[in-house]
């Protein structure tokens, strides 16, 4: 167990190295990062020291590892425009993202989880049909158009939501439920085929010819087998929360990270940029580690394999 | 033409249902809207009308309304056609050649340069590519180009796991190895005998990538930070026309509809093409 | 003069693991294995599955470097798999494989598979390769309309043949059949052994059929090498390793052959199937010995030259010369 900890961690930490030497090639490709970081309007004190401090006069390869080292101490930079620490500035928003994320995911997992379970064990029946076609509505419309045609359909004919800002509770409603509603049909889709993969093995038909009630197969074989493909999906939805943010939050004005991320990429505001990528690899990494420890608790075989291996 | 191939009646073939019938006819009429649609547009799809600003549909010469500066919306909607199909080809023939020759190379030399692919595949599978293509696009402005290249390195690791796959297996024993045995250059073996025998799988995987890349290309556009104006694109029509919701809706529905329309078409394709021609793929 | 083909002691070893956990055994599938063949010879190798007769046929073609040892063609050594001379190399020395439908593209035609060994060798001028190719074919019975088709749209038979039009295509000097007709029906394997056995004899090809049968192998073999577990256990002249097999492993495959107007009881082998993975100490082929004695279960024997072009390996075996001085 230990060991299987220890490899995963390693990959979780490797992928972040990779996500920070991405940043480094392509703020090295794109010109001086003294003046990208900085911004053009700042005295030459400053981009020296800035220069020496990131250690920029220095060989490559040390700058690199400098860069490691800036990082892993919370140096981002500063934005831009106002001057501030990047980390703080995007620090301030992520209780609005984590406002619409959250909820969403629930509504994701609330809707998706039980409705493609239900389809699995009704097969063809109108819920199943209802459920593949949803799915396949929420593979094929993007979120920016579902966002705005619920506009078009609760702000501008009915009246009854706001179609944009964060004032009240009612301005989270549109968002969260744009959000919500491609990944719940797309979680259904993945439940339900895990779920009939689990259906047609043959410890199932086994455990239900032993006159085992079918609703205990169900909760007692079938659920923690299936889960073990849907915890992926989830681990993949809840590290790509930031992702799936910028385009809701746009279509709604709703002051958020992934707001942020499009104002600052259209203003090259790069210490602003970088700091938000670095935070969702961050979230996905930490998902995708959680995802791991739950495999782990899911499958006893996984741990038993991984435990076997240390001795 | 490959799609054309693929999806001609064969024996064994059974003929497509009415859904996929629709879908190549649709899928057809945007190929024809994308390279004929100069001679079909109305008019020229800069041309600004200010009389006629906010046209609602079915106005006299304007079969679609007009926008803001009273620009022919269908004339419009066909720009964006061409120019979003052709970033989404250019960008799934890229991503596609990228990602098999990484794949060949894994194959070919194992070791660390197979470890390395795959951890980069991993990677690129495990972080949300919308957040890549906007670090990128910020770190170096906004270009054609540079955008077409970005989308590029969309989807290469589905490739490059397929080709992977598929030329360990073909080399392992079979038909790559007796060339090999005959003297055949890698070139040979890879080039004229496996990537033929997997293309057809490898086509598959292009019909399904290829609407994930319409919906980035729209995604980033209708953010603005795609295709720049004076050019356009579907995502860039729906995110200008986002402004006159309330006045004129047209605007931004039947770019909307066409994105919409166009990804279900091209998947469904895709899922159609798989199950028949391809049961190894999933 | 120096013999075509010449092997000192190779050997190949595998890592293997026991289940997924265990620890890697290295598992030797060739070893000590010496040979040589001159041209225009012909050598049977004969063994049960897991023999090593297929990893020994690869290794003498150069198609795996050995771990121990050295293979020698036309008296240079052969050069590392995939290096230019090791791919110039492979006009001269070719493979007959066990499943030709595996072995074929089934996206080209059958001429245009037998002419390329033509165009990656760059033998002839470009517009002279068609036809070559289809005196190939003709050579190994198959029509140009059988040319014009696809692998999947011809019979066994026709594909090995294809298999071996493509084969001879470079005028080759050494020719290695690993099980070349085990895949085919009964009533097919034995034209193409006598194609195979013609075609020998016309172009004076040196060859080496590996088998696991003894008659295909007695049919087409001036001489016969014995493989069990990865050594050679007995080497001789065919008919005379038939008349009188001296191995006591030899003397059951051969009992066990039907052969006409053969009379005598057959020598059943008892016992598991050779393992690789798990070797026997001493001579691995104790266990299933009628004759072992208790030296068998501890020494290794090594392969004794007996005089009159027969070798051995087997603690109970004397020379013959001695035998007959004695």
């Amino acid at each position: 167990m230990l060991r299987f900890l220890a490899v995963r961690f390693g990959r979780a930490l490797l992928t972040v190295a990779l996500v920070v030497t991405f940043a480094f090639v392509v703020l090295r490709l794109s010109g001086d990062p003294a003046t990208l970081i900085l911004g053009p309007e700042v005295p030459p004190e400053a981009i020296r020291a800035f220069r020496e401090s990131w250690g920029l006069d220095e060989p490559l390869w040390r700058q690199y590892f400098s860069y490691f080292g800036a990082i892993a101490s919370g140096d981002l930079g500063n934005s831009m425009r106002d001057g501030r620490p990047a980390l703080e500035l995007v620090a301030d928003r992520i209780p609005a993202t984590l406002a619409l994320t959250v909820p969403a995911l629930l509504l994701k997992i609330g809707i998706g989880i039980p409705a493609g379970v239900y389809a699995a064990m009704h097969r063809g029946g109108p819920i199943d049909r209802t459920v593949m076609l949803v799915a396949v509505a929420g593979f094929t419309v993007p979120s920016f158009v579902l966002g705005l045609v619920l506009v078009m359909v609760f702000s501008v004919q009915l009246g009854w939501l706001p179609s944009g800002g964060r004032d009240t509770w009612l301005h989270a409603v549109l968002p969260i439920v744009t959000m919500g509603v491609g990944g719940a049909a797309i979680l259904a889709r993945f439940t339900r085929s895990a779920m009939i993969e689990v259906l047609g093995q043959p410890y199932i038909r086994t455990a239900s010819a032993k006159g085992v009630p079918w609703g205990a197969v169900i909760r007692g074989h079938a659920l923690p087998n299936a889960a073990i493909p849907t915890v992926t999906i989830v681990g993949f939805m809840v590290g790509s929360l930031i992702a799936g943010a910028v385009v809701v939050e746009s279509v709604f004005s709703w002051p958020g990270v992934g707001r942020l991320l499009v104002v600052a990429v259209s203003n090259r505001d790069l210490a602003v940029v970088q700091t938000i990528l670095l935070l969702v690899a961050a979230t996905m990494v930490t998902a995708n580690l959680i995802v791991d420890l739950l495999y782990g608790a899911l499958d006893p075989r996984m741990r038993r394999g991984a435990g076997q291996g240390a001795h | 033409m490959a799609l054309a191939e693929a999806s001609a009646p064969r024996p064994g073939l059974a003929r497509p249902p009415l859904g996929i019938l629709l879908a190549l006819l649709w899928i057809a009429l945007m190929l024809f809207l994308a390279v004929f649609g100069d001679f079909v547009a109305p008019q020229e799809f800069t041309a600004m009308d200010l009389m006629a600003r906010l046209s609602p549909p079915f106005t006299e010469g304007h079969w679609l309304g007009t926008d803001e500066l009273g620009r022919d919306v269908l004339s419009r909607l066909i720009a964006s056609i061409r120019v979003s199909l052709i970033i989404a080809f250019g960008a799934t023939l890229i991503s596609a050649a990228l990602g098999t020759t990484l794949g060949f190379l894994a194959a070919h030399f194992r070791g660390w340069v197979e470890q390395a692919v795959l951890m980069l595949a991993d990677f690129q599978a495990a972080m949300p590519f919308l957040i890549l293509a906007l670090a990128v696009l910020a770190f170096f402005g906004n270009d054609l180009t540079l955008l077409v290249l970005l989308m590029g390195l969309y989807g290469w690791e589905r490739y490059a796991r397929i080709a992977r796959g598929l030329a360990i297996s073909a080399g392992a024993q079979g038909y790559a190895s007796a060339v090999r045995q005959l003297g055949g250059t890698p070139r040979r073996v890879y080039l004229r005998h496996i990537l033929p025998n997997i293309a057809s799988t490898l086509i598959v995987s292009m019909t399904l990538v290829f609407p994930e890349v319409i919906l980035l290309e729209s995604g980033l556009s209708f953010l603005g930070l795609g295709v720049q104006p004076p050019m356009t694109s579907l995502g860039n029509m729906v995110g200008y026309g986002r402004e006159y919701i309330t006045r004129a809706p047209w605007i931004l529905l039947s770019p909307a509809v066409v994105i919409v329309l166009t990804t279900l078409a091209v998947s469904s394709l895709g899922d159609w093409l798989r199950d028949r021609l391809d049961p190894t793929t999933r | 003069m120096t013999p075509l083909l010449e092997a000192e002691g190779l050997a190949r070893v595998y890592a293997s693991r026991r289940g997924v956990f265990g620890r890697p055994v290295a598992v030797r599938a060739v070893d000590h294995v010496s040979l040589r063949l001159g041209r225009g010879e012909t050598l049977g190798v004969v063994g049960e599955s897991g023999s090593g007769k297929s990893t020994a046929g690869r290794l003498l073609l150069g198609f795996e470097a050995p771990d121990e040892g050295e293979a020698r063609f036309d008296g240079a050594a052969m050069p590392p798999p995939g290096s230019p001379e090791w791919r110039r190399l492979r006009a001269r020395m070719q493979m007959i494989y066990q499943d030709p439908l595996g072995a074929l593209d089934r996206r080209l035609t059958v001429a245009a598979q037998v002419k390329e060994p033509l165009d990656i060798h760059g033998i002839g001028a470009p517009e002279d390769r068609a036809a070559r190719a289809a005196e190939l074919l003709a050579a190994t019975g198959l029509s140009a309309r059988i040319g014009a088709r696809r692998p999947h749209e011809l019979s066994g038979g026709q594909r090995q043949r294809a298999v071996i039009a493509r084969a001879l295509a470079t005028r080759p000097d050494l020719l290695v059949c690993d099980e070349p007709v085990s895949a085919l029906d009964v009533s097919i394997q034995a034209q193409v052994v006598n194609l195979l056995s013609d075609l020998q004899a016309e172009l004076g090809l040196a060859m080496i059929f590996i088998s696991h049968d003894l008659r295909v192998v007695r049919q087409i073999s001036a001489r016969v090498a014995v493989m069990y577990l990865g050594r050679i256990v007995e080497e001789g002249a065919a008919d005379d390793i038939f008349a009188r097999p001296v191995h006591p492993y030899t003397k059951a495959l051969v009992s066990a052959a039907p052969a006409p107007g053969k009379t005598g009881k057959r020598i059943l082998l008892e016992g598991e199937p050779p393992n690789p993975a798990a070797r026997p100490s001493g001579c691995a082929f104790h266990p299933r010995c009628a004759v072992a004695v208790p030296r068998c279960r501890a020494e290794v024997p090594s392969l004794a030259d007996l005089g009159a072009g027969r070798r051995a390996a087997c603690h109970l075996v004397a020379p013959l010369s001695g035998q007959e001085a004695a």
